[in-house]
């Protein structure tokens, strides 16, 4: 079957309809344009190669997702250029199946307030450029969820055949990754003086 | 028109439940009914989760809106090739 013209007609329409979202998935794995474009087209041979493997063409974009990320991370990840540090303590305990709760232990005060009571202004003030630059800062198994799931619009079921893991661990990745992607806007608010001293004051409050 | 007894029983959860089922919910990654009803219900009557999940709904949309790029031009060109030469 492979080889057929219908066939390398379908592959051929499928990556046209996909090479948008494959570019901004590798870019942010790699987070180097040179690198994405590479990692893309390696990603179009390798799928070729395998197109024997792809059983329901329902599934076409977790398949070439998964064979995109296997091949970034057996060839590109070790090159991929690191985001400005940022060190989440939570990593060292636990697993994915970490409860919720733990996460929030030993937060700042002023964190699990605004957690709380999140009507601010300046969630509004958040620009999506704020909100990717906050992505870009997670753990790659946590990145790499919110991105299939947030971005490219992936169910849970398509996101663990991505990654190769169950559903219920997705899950637990969506729920830890968004926590650590709140942690994580709320350093960036700070830091680009989204949080004025009022919205300070009324979180200590 | 929904039959009331079609309607699951709810149970009151907490907001640490509530945010439990939050992005499951958003994703719309809940089939169960009961769990459904009762994350919808415990967002009907608490307003910090009811504020949180607006919250996340627009960084959801935010995210959507700024998560894409347009694949470059030489992008296109070498796929064209790899494609045309497979």
């Amino acid at each position: 079957m492979a080889g057929s013209n219908e066939l390398k007609e379908y592959f051929s329409n499928c990556i046209e309809q996909n090479m948008d979202s494959l570019y901004a998935l590798a870019l942010r794995l790699t987070r180097n344009p040179a690198d994405a474009e590479d990692l893309v087209a390696d990603s179009v041979v390798k799928a070729w190669s395998a197109v024997n493997t792809l059983n329901d063409r329902n599934r076409f974009r977790p398949w070439i997702f998964r064979i995109l990320h296997n091949r970034f991370i057996s060839d590109y990840r070790k090159k991929s250029v690191r985001p400005v540090e940022t060190t989440y303590d939570e990593l060292s305990t636990g697993d994915d199946g970490q409860q919720v709760a733990t996460l929030l232990i030993e937060q700042p005060n002023e964190f699990l307030n605004w957690w709380a009571n999140p009507e601010h202004e300046f969630t509004n003030n958040l620009l999506g450029e704020d909100i990717m630059k906050a992505i870009e800062s997670l753990p790659e198994m946590f990145r790499i969820t919110v991105l299939l799931i947030n971005v490219e619009g992936l169910s849970y079921d398509e996101t663990a055949e991505v990654l190769e893991i169950s559903p219920g661990t997705v899950r637990s990745r969506m729920n830890r990754g968004r926590t650590l992607l709140q942690k994580a806007l709320w350093h960036h608010a700070q830091d680009a003086g989204l949080i004025t001293n009022e919205i300070m004051m009324e979180c200590k409050a | 028109m929904t039959n009331e007894s079609d309607k699951p029983e709810v149970d009151e959860i907490d907001c640490l439940e509530a945010f439990d089922h939050l992005y499951a919910y958003l994703n719309d990654e809940i089939t169960n009914k009961v769990d459904l009803a009762n994350i919808e219900h415990h967002l009907s009557h608490c307003k910090s989760c009811y504020s949180r999940a607006q919250m996340e709904r627009k960084i959801n949309q935010r995210m959507k809106e700024s998560g894409k790029s347009d694949t470059p031009e030489s992008l296109q060109k070498r796929l064209r090739i790899v494609i045309d030469e497979l």
